[in-house]
C-alpha cells in the first residue's frame, strides 16, 4: 500500500481534486473532505481578507503527527492535509483535509479530529484585514502547554 | 566564549518587529532566559505576548528549561490559530 499521509503547506490554490485523488483507495467506500474558507465577517466586524503566516517545516511535521495520531485512533484510513500560506481574499480556501476509510463513520470522525488539532497545534497565524485598511493578528491557542510529540524535552 | 548568538525568526503578531533578529546570551542559558532577553530587546509591551509564546527550532518546540550551549537558529511562536 502507498504512503497513507500527504501534508503540504502551499502558496498556490488548494485542490479538492488532488486531495480526493490522494486518499482514494479501492478498499475505501468513504471520503470525507473538509474545506476551510475565508469568511467576510468575524465577531461582528466586516473582513476583506486574511494573511496566513506559517512556520513551514514545523507545520508540516505537526500535520504529519496529527495524521499519525488519527490513523492510530481510526486504523486503515488515508489522509491529505494542505494549509495555505500567504494572502487570501473572501472565499479563498485556507485549509483542505481529506480522509478516506472503509466506512463513513471513521472518515467523519478522523477528519473532525484533524481540523480540531490543527487549530490548537499547527504553527499558523491569521492576520485579518478590514475595510478601513487596518489589520489585526488574531489571538489563538498558546503552545506553551503543548504536550504533543513535537515538544523536545530537555 | 563569553556569549553565544541566537538568530530568531519572528512569526504572527511578532512580525511588527521585523522578520528576524539576533540575541546574545551566556552559554548554558535556558530557553526562558532567551525569552527574557527577547523582552529586553522588544520592550515591556511585548512581554505578555512573549510569555504566551514558545521557542522552536526547525523540528520541535523547546521547553523552558532547554539549555543552549552553542549558537542557535530559533523561532518565536505566538499563540496559533490555523485553519
Amino acid at each position: 500500500m502507498s504512503e497513507a499521509v500527504c501534508v503540504e503547506i502551499l502558496d498556490t490554490p488548494l485542490s479538492v481534486e488532488k486531495a480526493s485523488a490522494f486518499v482514494s483507495d479501492p478498499a475505501h467506500g468513504a471520503i470525507d473532505i473538509f474545506v476551510g474558507a475565508v469568511r467576510n465577517h468575524h465577531q461582528g466586524q466586516d473582513v476583506t481578507g486574511i494573511t496566513y503566516d506559517v512556520h513551514k517545516t514545523l507545520a508540516e511535521q505537526v500535520l504529519r503527527t496529527i495524521c499519525a495520531e488519527a490513523a492510530g485512533l481510526w486504523p486503515d484510513t488515508r489522509y491529505y492535509v494542505a494549509h495555505y500560506q500567504g494572502d487570501l481574499a473572501i472565499g479563498g480556501v485556507s485549509v483542505l483535509i481529506a480522509v478516506s476509510s472503509s466506512h463513513r463513520a471513521e472518515s467523519f470522525d478522523a477528519c473532525r479530529y484533524v481540523i480540531e488539532e490543527i487549530k490548537k497545534r499547527a504553527p499558523v497565524w491569521k492576520q485579518e484585514h478590514y475595510p478601513d485598511g487596518k489589520s489585526e493578528w488574531l489571538p489563538g491557542h498558546s503552545l506553551a502547554e503543548a504536550e504533543g510529540p513535537e515538544v523536545r524535552h530537555g | 566564549m563569553s556569549e553565544i548568538k541566537i538568530s530568531m525568526k519572528l512569526f504572527g503578531a511578532f512580525r511588527k518587529y521585523g522578520d528576524s533578529l539576533e540575541l546574545a546570551i551566556r552559554p548554558g542559558s535556558p530557553a526562558d532566559i532567551v525569552k527574557e532577553t527577547l523582552g529586553n530587546v522588544l520592550g515591556d509591551s511585548a512581554r505578555p505576548l512573549i510569555r504566551d509564546s514558545v521557542l522552536a527550532d526547525e523540528e520541535t518546540i523547546l521547553p523552558g528549561d532547554y539549555i543552549f550551549d552553542h549558537d542557535a537558529r530559533l523561532s518565536i511562536l505566538p499563540p496559533v490559530c490555523g485553519g
